[in-house]
C-alpha cells in the first residue's frame, strides 16, 4: 500500500476481529461482500486470546489437580499432585494458537482481508488504520464495529502486572501464587480464584456487595459458596479494598469488612470489577456517533447505530458481554448489511459461569417471571438423584424449571451443577422453540446422562417427576 | 432525567400515524404544550403538544415514518441536558399524552373514550408470541407482525403455515395478491426489524422506463382511503340504483328564503334541505339507516341520524360527519355543514367530527358529471351521491317543458337492503324534493 491519502475500496469494514467482529465478517463475505477486518491484536479477540478459551483451558487443568486430589474416594490413589504452571501455559498457549489459527484460516478461506492496526473513522465512509507499516485508509460502504471491553482499572488499583492483575495478566502467570487477593466477586473473579484455589492458592474473595455473583440467583450461588468454602477459599462481602502497598514482596491491602479495617497480605491481587467498552479513540464523534455514560452505543434490531451505513456489535451495545451474544450480533449485522430481515430477537441469551459447580441459566427465573405478572410453576431436580452425576463424583446442585401456570410454556431454565454450561443448550433451544413443560419431559432422554435432570424438573413442575418424591 | 414521548392515541381506535412535519429540531428548548409535531391519522392532522419543558434530546420518528401507538418518537430531556444521557426507550418515564390545549389536536374527550378500544393483537401465552426462531425470521421477511397473528399450535403456538396464511389472508383484499418473493429492501431504509410494518407487501410491479413515470408512495390519507375503499369494495355487495328529482319548486322555495335571509348575510344550499329528505326517508326505511357488523354476523339499526358528508380536500376525501340531522333546524344545519366543510379543507377537523356517521351522502353536484356508483363508507350500508341541478325538457301532462332536474346515485349493501325497498327508499325522498310544503310538515 502506498503511503499517502489514497483509499482502498471496500464494501464492508469490520472493526475488531473477536467473537463478534470475525464472525461477522465470515457471513457477509459468505453473502458476497468483500469485506477488510482490522484487528490491533490477534484474531479471536478477548475470548480467544485473554478470555473464555484461556480461562477454560485454566480451569480445566485445575480441575484436573483438583480431580487427581479427590480421586482417593473412588479408589484411586494419587501421590504428589505437582502443578508445573509453566508447562499449564504451554498446553493453555497451545490450545489458543490452534483456535486462533483456525480463525485466521477461515477468514482466508472465505476471502476477507485482515489488516492489523489501530482503526479510526475519519468520515462517513472513510476510516483510517495506523498499521506497522504507516497510515492505511479504507472507503467503506458499512461499518460493523465490534471493538468489545475491556478491565475496569480502579484508581486504587492501578494494574502492574506484577501484584495488582487484571484478569488478562491472571491468565498468564508462570507460578502458581501462594496467596491471592480476588477484589470483585463477579464470575471473572469466581471463575479464576476457583482455579487458582485448585492449583494451590489460598484465595480470598473481596465482594463489595452482600452476595458473590451479584445478578445471579441466590440459590444457585449458595452451591457454589459452599464449595469455594470447602475449597479453603475465604469470602468477604460487603467488603471494600480502599488501598495497598508493598512490602518485602508482598502486598498489603486495606479492607474494610463489614465496618471494621483489616490488613490482608498475599503474593497478589486480581481486579475483577467489571468491564467497559472499547468505544473511546474510535473516531465516533467524527460520524455523530455518541455512547451513552457508561459508553454503550444505541442500536436497533438489526444492530445499525443511528448512523445508517454504521453497526455496533458485541460488548460495545447494551445487554451482556457474552461472546455468544457478540456473534450472534454479528451475524445479524451482516445479514442486514446483505439485505436479508435478520434480527437480533432471541428469547433468551444462556448464561454461563465456569465456577465449580458451574450455572448456567436462560430465560426467566421465578422472581422475574412473578415481576412480570406471569402465574408460574415451577420444577426441581437436585443432580444427587442422578445416576450419571454419581458415578463422576459431582452430584452437588440441581435444575429449576420455569414456566407460565396455564400453558406450561417454559420461561427459563437455572442449573447449578455438573456440565451446566452444556445442559443450557437443550434449554436454550426450547425457549426459542416455544416448548412446554411437557415437550421437555414427554422427550425421551438418553439414560445415564446429565441430560436427565432436565426432563425431570419439567416433569416435577407437571407433578409427574419419577425419580424424585413428590414435592406437594 | 428524560422523557420518551410516545405516540398518543389521537383517536378512538387510532394505532397508527404517520409523522408529517417537526415542528423542532434535536436541541431545541421547548415549552411544555408548545406545538412540536404533526403527525396524520386515518383521520386528521393532529398537532401534539410538548409534554413538559425541556430539551428535544432526540427524534425517533423522522418525518414520513407510519408510527404505531405506543412507540416513543421522540426523547426530551431536562432543560440544558445532553443527549448522552438519554436511556433507552422502555427505560424513560414514558407517559402517553394528549392535548386538550390545542385547538387543531384531538380533543381530550376523543382520548378519553378512545381506551377500551384495543388492537387486533392477539392475545399470548408468556406475554409474547409463541414461534420458533426460523418462523420468526419468516414473519419478518414477510413483514408479518407476529403479535397480530394467531397461533394454531399447541399452547398457541405460532406455526410457519400461520404466517404464511396470515399473510395471504392480508394480501387478500389487494390488487396484487401475489406474496412477495424477492424482496430486497435497501439497507439505508430498511425498517428495524422490531418495526416492521403490519401491512403485506405486495410483489412491487416492475419499473418502467426511466423518464416515463413518476412513484409516488401511498401515505397517509390516501393510504387510509385506499384501505377503507378495499375493504368496502370487497365486503359489502353493492348495487348502485339510479332516479331523478324535479328540484324546480325547491329552487323556487330556497330563491324565496335566500331574500329574507339576505339581511342576515345568510345564503342556504341545497344540501340542508337534501338533509333533511334524508332523514325523513331514513326513518321509514330504518334498514338503510344501519351498520352491518360482520363480526357479529348482524344488522344494527341505527336510531342516530349522523350523516357523513363526502368532502373533496387536495389530499383527499374526508368525510365529516353531521350529528342529529333530525333534531336540528334548516338553519342550524346550514350553519353547521358550513363550519364543518371549512375545517375540512383546513384540515383542522377533530377526529370525533369523523366518527359515528350512520349514512353517507356525496355531493357531486358542483362538480359536474351525470351518474356515480359510489362506495359505502363502510359498516354504513348506504350512500347517496348527488348531482348538478340542470335545467331540462321533461313530459308534464303530455307535454314537454323545462324542469330543473337532479339525478341521485343511490349504492347500497346488498347483504341488508334488497333493490324494492332502494328504490322505495329514493321514491320517498324525490316526492319530498319535489313538494317541498310536504318536507316541512314531516320536521320536527
Amino acid at each position: 500500500m502506498v503511503v499517502g491519502d489514497i483509499a482502498v475500496e471496500t464494501e464492508v469494514v469490520v472493526i475488531g476481529g473477536g467473537p463478534g467482529g470475525y464472525v461477522a465478517a465470515i457471513r457477509a463475505a459468505q453473502l458476497g461482500k468483500d469485506v477488510t477486518l482490522i484487528d490491533k491484536d490477534t484474531v479471536g479477540g478477548v475470548c480467544l486470546n485473554r478470555g473464555c478459551i484461556p480461562s477454560k483451558a485454566l480451569i480445566h487443568a485445575a480441575k484436573t489437580a483438583s480431580s487427581a486430589r479427590k480421586a482417593d474416594v473412588m479408589g484411586i490413589k494419587v501421590s504428589g499432585v505437582e502443578v508445573d504452571m509453566e508447562q499449564v501455559q504451554v498446553w493453555k498457549g497451545g490450545v489458543v494458537q490452534k483456535l486462533t489459527g483456525g480463525v485466521s484460516s477461515l477468514l482466508k478461506a472465505n476471502g476477507v482481508h485482515v489488516v492489523s492496526g489501530n482503526a479510526v473513522i475519519m468520515a462517513d465512509n472513510r476510516i483510517g488504520v495506523e498499521t506497522a507499516k504507516g497510515m492505511e485508509y479504507f472507503k467503506f460502504e458499512h461499518c460493523i464495529l465490534a471493538t468489545g471491553s475491556r478491565p475496569v482499572q480502579l484508581p486504587a488499583f492501578p494494574f502492574d502486572g506484577e501484584y495488582i492483575l487484571s484478569s488478562t495478566e491472571a491468565l498468564t502467570l508462570t507460578e502458581v501464587p501462594s496467596s491471592l487477593l480476588v477484589l470483585g466477586g463477579g464470575y471473572i473473579g469466581l471463575e479464576l480464584g476457583t482455579a487458582y484455589a485448585k492449583l494451590g492458592s489460598q484465595v480470598t474473595v473481596i465482594e463489595m456487595g452482600p452476595n458473590l455473583l451479584p445478578g445471579v440467583d441466590p440459590a444457585l450461588v449458595q452451591i457454589v459458596k459452599k464449595n469455594l468454602k470447602k475449597l479453603g477459599v475465604e469470602i468477604l462481602t460487603q467488603a471494600a479494598a480502599s488501598k495497598y502497598e508493598v512490602r518485602e514482596g508482598k502486598l498489603q491491602v486495606t479492607v474494610d469488612v463489614q465496618g471494621q479495617e483489616q490488613v490482608l497480605r498475599a503474593d497478589k491481587m486480581l481486579v475483577t470489577v467489571g468491564r467497559r467498552p472499547n468505544t473511546e479513540e474510535l473516531g465516533l464523534e467524527q460520524v455523530g456517533l455518541q455512547p451513552d455514560a457508561r459508553g454503550f452505543l444505541e442500536t436497533d434490531a438489526q444492530m445499525r447505530t443511528q448512523h445508517p451505513n454504521i453497526y455496533a456489535i458485541g460488548d460495545i451495545t447494551h445487554g451482556p458481554m457474552l461472546a455468544h451474544k457478540a456473534s450472534k450480533e454479528g451475524i445479524v449485522a451482516a445479514e442486514a448489511i446483505a439485505g436479508h430481515q435478520s434480527a437480533m430477537d432471541p428469547v433468551g441469551i444462556p448464561a454461563v459461569i465456569f465456577t465449580d459447580p458451574e450455572i448456567a441459566t436462560v430465560g426467566l427465573s421465578e422472581s422475574q417471571a412473578k415481576e412480570q405478572g406471569v402465574r408460574v410453576v415451577t420444577g426441581k431436580f437436585p443432580f444427587a438423584a442422578n445416576g450419571r452425576a454419581l458415578t463422576t463424583n459431582d452430584g452437588d446442585g440441581f435444575c429449576t424449571v420455569v414456566a407460565e401456570a396455564q400453558t406450561g410454556v417454559v420461561l427459563g431454565v437455572h442449573i447449578v451443577g455438573p456440565e451446566a454450561s452444556t445442559l443450557i443448550g437443550e434449554a436454550t433451544l426450547a425457549l426459542e422453540m416455544g416448548a412446554t413443560l411437557e415437550d421437555f419431559h414427554l422427550t425421551v432422554h438418553p439414560h445415564p446422562t446429565l441430560t436427565e435432570v432436565l426432563m425431570e424438573a419439567a416433569a416435577d413442575a407437571d407433578g409427574v417427576a419419577v425419580h424424585i418424591a413428590k414435592r406437594r | 432525567m428524560t422523557v420518551a414521548f410516545k405516540l398518543p392515541d389521537v383517536g378512538e381506535g387510532i394505532h397508527e400515524a404517520e409523522i408529517v412535519r417537526w415542528l423542532v429540531n434535536v436541541g431545541d428548548s421547548v415549552r411544555e404544550f408548545d406545538p412540536i409535531v404533526e403527525v396524520q391519522t386515518d383521520k386528521a392532522l393532529v398537532e401534539l403538544p410538548a409534554p413538559t419543558t425541556g430539551t428535544i434530546l432526540e427524534i425517533k420518528a423522522e418525518a414520513g415514518h407510519l408510527a404505531h401507538v405506543g412507540d416513543v418518537i421522540v426523547v426530551f430531556g431536562n432543560p440544558g441536558e445532553a443527549a448522552a444521557e438519554a436511556p433507552s426507550a422502555n427505560t424513560g418515564t414514558a407517559e402517553a399524552y394528549v392535548s386538550a390545549a390545542s385547538g387543531t389536536a384531538a380533543s381530550a374527550t376523543a382520548a378519553a373514550v378512545s381506551a377500551p378500544q384495543s388492537s387486533a393483537s392477539v392475545s399470548h401465552p408468556a406475554g409474547r408470541p409463541l414461534a420458533t426462531p426460523a418462523t420468526r425470521k419468516l414473519a419478518r421477511e414477510l413483514s408479518v407482525d407476529l403479535k397480530l397473528v394467531p397461533g394454531t399450535g399447541k399452547a398457541g403456538r405460532i406455526t410457519k403455515e400461520d404466517v404464511q396464511r396470515f399473510h395471504a389472508d392480508g394480501a387478500s383484499g389487494s390488487v396484487s395478491a401475489a406474496p412477495a418473493a424477492d424482496e430486497s429492501p435497501s439497507v439505508a431504509t430498511a425498517p428495524a426489524a422490531k418495526t416492521v410494518a403490519p401491512t403485506p407487501a405486495p410483489a412491487p410491479l416492475t419499473p418502467g422506463a426511466p423518464g416515463t413515470e413518476e412513484r409516488v408512495a401511498l401515505r397517509g390519507l390516501r393510504r387510509t382511503i385506499a384501505q377503507r375503499m378495499v375493504h368496502s369494495a370487497f365486503t359489502a355487495p353493492h348495487v348502485t340504483a339510479f332516479d331523478d328529482v324535479d328540484m324546480t319548486e325547491l329552487i323556487q322555495y330556497r330563491k324565496r328564503a335566500n331574500e329574507v335571509l339576505a339581511d342576515r348575510n345568510i345564503k342556504l344550499t341545497y344540501l340542508p334541505f337534501l338533509l333533511k329528505a334524508l332523514v325523513s326517508a331514513l326513518k321509514a326505511f330504518p334498514y338503510l339507516n344501519a351498520h352491518m357488523d360482520d363480526a357479529a354476523g348482524e344488522i344494527v339499526l341505527k336510531k342516530d341520524y349522523n350523516l357523513g358528508i363526502a368532502v373533496d380536500t387536495p389530499d383527499g376525501l374526508l368525510v365529516p360527519v353531521v350529528k342529529h340531522v333530525d333534531r336540528k333546524s334548516i338553519l342550524d344545519l346550514a350553519a353547521e355543514i358550513k363550519t364543518l366543510v371549512d375545517k375540512t379543507q383546513s384540515r383542522t377537523l377533530d377526529v370525533s367530527e369523523m366518527k359515528g356517521g350512520t349514512f353517507t351522502i356525496s355531493n357531486m353536484g358542483p362538480i359536474g358529471g351525470l351518474f356515480a356508483t359510489p362506495i359505502l363508507n363502510y359498516p354504513e350500508v348506504g350512500i347517496l351521491g348527488i348531482h348538478k341541478i340542470e335545467e331540462k325538457p321533461v313530459v308534464r301532462n303530455g307535454e314537454i317543458v323545462i324542469r330543473s332536474m337532479m339525478n341521485l346515485s343511490l349504492s347500497f349493501d346488498h347483504r341488508v337492503i334488497d333493490g324494492a325497498t332502494a328504490v322505495r327508499f329514493m321514491n320517498h325522498m324525490k316526492r319530498l324534493l319535489e313538494n317541498p310544503n310536504l318536507m316541512f310538515l314531516e320536521m320536527n
